[in-house]
C-alpha cells in the first residue's frame, strides 16, 4: 500500500522542507521506499537538505514537461538507498506545472513507493494546489505563533474542501516561552485548529546545524528535534507513540543564560 | 466500519433524520434513545431536527417528537424546502452561500446597510460554501411558511479562517468561528462553539438580531449598523455563554444559561 503525503503550511518559513526531509530520511530508516518530491519550483532547497545538491541532473519539470521519464530525475540518497528525490528546477516558476500532470505523476509513481511526500511551497495559489492534488493526506506545519496558527487554519480549511485530512505538526516549540505565557500552548493550538496532531518538534540549534550539513537531525541521536521527528515517523507507520514532554532550562542554566546574556 | 441505524444529513435548510425505510420504527425509536441518553454530541441541545413527512406514522411521529424534546432537541415534520424569511429583504445586499467551489471568488460590495463610520469593509477571499445545497427529494419550489415562525440555516462544522458565510436569515452554527473567519447574517446568530471570528447579525438593519455563543471571544461583534469591538490585549476564554444584543442603541453582551 503506498500514501502520497503532502507537507504544507500557509505561511512560510515554519518549517516545511525541515520536516520532509526528516521524515523522508526517518521512513526510509525503518526500510520503507520513499521518495520526496519537491513541488517549490523556482525556491528548491529540499537537495540542499539532504545534501544532494550536486547529484541532480533533470527536474520534475523536465518529468512533467515529458523530456525524460521520472526515473531518469530521481536522486538516490548517498545512505539510504532505498530513498530517493525528485527535485525541482531552480529557474522555471511554479506555473511550469499544472496540477492535473502532478496527479498523474503520483498516481504513476506510488506504484513503486510505500511513501510519496511532496514538499509544498508557502501560500495558497498554484503552487499549492499542483502539492496537494495527488496527497491522500496532508501534515500541516505551524508554530506556535498566532500569524501561523491563523495561516494553518486556513490552509485546513482548503484542505477540508478537497476532502483531504490533516495532521498537525507544530514546530519550534520553546518550551521555556510556553512555560512563561508567551508562546501558544499545545491546549491553544489544539483548541482553535482541531485536527490529530502527529508531532510536537522542538526549537533546536541542530537543525541549522544538520541543513548546512545535508544531514538530517532524525539521524542524530543527541538532538531533541530528531527525536521528535523519530516518533513522527512511528506515528506514520501507525504506531501509537505518546508525546515526549520537553525539559524546561531549570534556574540555574537560566540563571546562566541570563549572565552570559550580553556576551 | 459499522452502519449507524439512524444519520443526521446536514442540507441548506437544516438538520434532517434519515434512516432505512425497512428499519423497525422500535429499533429506530432505540437508536435515537441511546444517542440523546449516551449525552453524545450527536444530538446538541436546541438542535432542530427535521424529518420529511409521510415516513413514519403520526403516533410514530408524537412519539419521537416528546422523545426529542425531553432531551431539549426540537424536532419537526416538514418538506426540506427553502426557508421562508422572516421578515422581507429586499433591500438586503446578501447572497446566501453559493455552490461554487472554494475559488477566489470577487470581493463582495460593501453593504449599503453598512454604518458610513466605516471606512474599510473587511472582505473575504473566498466565499466557500457552507453545506453543500444539494436539492432534497421532495422539494418544492414554493416556500411556505415554517411552522414555528423561523427556519435557520445550520451549519455543522467550525468555520476556519478565510471562510465566510452570509444569509438572509438566521443561522445556527454547531462548531467554532474561528480568527479571520465571518458570519453575516440578516437574522440572529447561534454558535455552539467558539467564536473568534466576525459576527454580524441583522445585517439588513434588523435591530432585534442577537448573537450567542457558547464562549463569545470575537474579534468584532455587529449587530444591525453599530459595532462592538471587544477591548484590546489578552482575551480570557469566558466560562459562560452570553447573548450579545441591542440595548438602547447600544450592543450589550449579557452572560447566559444555555
Ligand atoms: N525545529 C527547528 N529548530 C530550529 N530551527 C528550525 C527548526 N525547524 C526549522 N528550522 C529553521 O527554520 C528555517 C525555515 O525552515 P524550512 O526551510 O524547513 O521552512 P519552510 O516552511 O520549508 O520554508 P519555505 O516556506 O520558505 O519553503 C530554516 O532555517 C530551518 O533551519
Ligand atoms: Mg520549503
Amino acid at each position: 500500500m503506498s500514501e502520497v503525503i503532502v507537507i504544507t503550511s500557509g505561511k512560510g518559513g515554519v518549517g516545511k522542507t525541515t520536516t520532509t526531509a526528516n521524515l523522508g530520511v526517518g521512513l526510509a530508516m525503518q526500510g520503507k521506499k520513499v521518495a520526496l518530491v519537491d513541488t517549490d519550483t523556482g525556491l528548491r532547497n529540499l537537495d540542499l537538505l539532504l545534501g544532494l545538491e550536486r547529484r541532480i541532473v533533470y527536474t520534475l519539470v523536465d518529468v512533467v514537461q515529458k523530456r525524460v521519464g521520472y526515473g531518469q530525475a530521481l536522486v538516490r540518497h548517498k545512505k539510504y538507498e532505498n530513498l530517493l528525490l525528485l527535485p525541482t528546477s531552480q529557474v522555471a516558476d511554479k506555473t511550469a506545472i499544472e496540477p492535473e500532470q502532478m496527479l498523474e505523476l503520483t498516481q504513476v509513481m506510488r506504484n513503486e513507493f510505500d511513501y510519496i511526500l511532496v514538499d509544498c511551497p508557502a501560500g495558497i495559489e498554484q503552487g499549492f494546489q499542483t502539492a496537494i492534488i495527488g496527497a491522500d493526506r496532508a501534515i500541516v506545519v505551524t508554530m506556535p505563533e498566532v500569524a501561523a496558527v491563523r495561516d494553518a487554519d486556513k490552509i485546513i480549511g482548503r484542505l477540508q474542501a478537497e476532502n483531504k485530512d490533516s495532521h498537525l505538526v507544530v514546530n519550534r516549540i520553546r518550551p521555556q516561552m510556553v512555560k512563561d505565557g508567551t508562546m501558544l500552548d499545545m491546549t491553544s493550538i489544539n483548541d482553535i485548529l482541531s485536527i490529530p496532531c502527529i508531532g510536537q518538534v522542538p526549537d533546536d540549534e541542530k537543525v541549522v546545524d544538520s541543513a548546512n550539513r545535508g544531514i538530517p537531525v532524525v539521524e542524530w541521536d543527541d538532538s531533541v528535534a530528531g527525536q521528535a521527528y523519530r516518533n513522527i515517523v512511528r506515528r506514520i507507520c501507525g504506531e501509537d507513540v505518546p508525546f515526549q514532554t520537553f525539559e524546561t532550562d531549570g534556574w540555574f542554566t537560566r540563571l546562566r543564560k541570563k549572565l552570559f546574556s550580553h556576551h | 466500519m459499522r452502519q449507524e441505524i439512524v444519520q443526521l444529513k446536514g442540507s441548506r435548510y437544516g438538520l434532517q433524520l434519515v434512516f432505512s425505510p425497512e428499519t423497525e420504527f422500535k429499533t429506530i425509536r432505540a437508536d435515537i434513545q441511546r444517542k440523546l441518553e449516551s449525552g453524545s454530541r450527536f444530538f446538541r441541545r436546541g438542535t432542530v431536527i427535521q424529518l420529511v413527512p409521510g415516513v413514519l406514522s403520526s403516533e410514530e411521529e408524537a412519539s419521537l417528537r416528546k422523545l426529542f424534546n425531553q432531551h431539549g432537541v426540537l424536532f419537526r415534520v416538514e418538506t426540506m424546502e427553502k426557508p421562508a424569511t422572516r421578515r422581507p429583504m429586499a433591500t438586503l445586499p446578501l447572497t446566501p452561500a453559493s455552490p461554487a467551489k472554494a475559488a477566489p471568488a470577487p470581493a463582495p460590495a460593501p453593504a449599503p446597510a453598512a454604518p458610513p463610520a466605516e471606512k474599510k469593509a473587511p472582505v473575504s477571499e473566498t466565499a466557500t460554501p457552507a453545506v453543500k445545497p444539494e436539492p432534497q427529494p421532495g422539494t418544492k419550489a414554493v416556500a411556505k411558511p415554517a411552522p414555528e415562525g423561523e427556519t435557520m440555516l445550520v451549519i455543522n462544522r467550525t468555520l476556519r479562517s478565510g471562510q465566510e458565510i452570509r444569509t438572509p436569515g438566521s443561522v445556527l452554527i454547531c462548531g467554532n468561528i474561528n480568527a479571520g473567519a465571518q458570519v453575516i447574517a440578516g437574522g440572529s446568530i447561534d454558535i455552539r462553539g467558539t467564536c473568534r471570528g466576525l459576527v454580524h447579525a441583522g445585517a439588513g438593519g434588523d435591530t432585534s438580531a442577537f448573537i450567542i455563543a457558547d464562549r463569545l471571544m470575537p474579534i468584532q461583534i455587529r449587530i444591525a449598523d453599530r459595532i462592538a469591538t471587544l477591548p484590546d490585549g489578552a482575551v480570557k476564554t469566558p466560562a459562560v455563554a452570553a447573548r450579545a444584543f441591542m440595548k438602547d442603541g447600544k450592543i450589550t453582551i449579557e452572560p447566559m444559561e444555555r
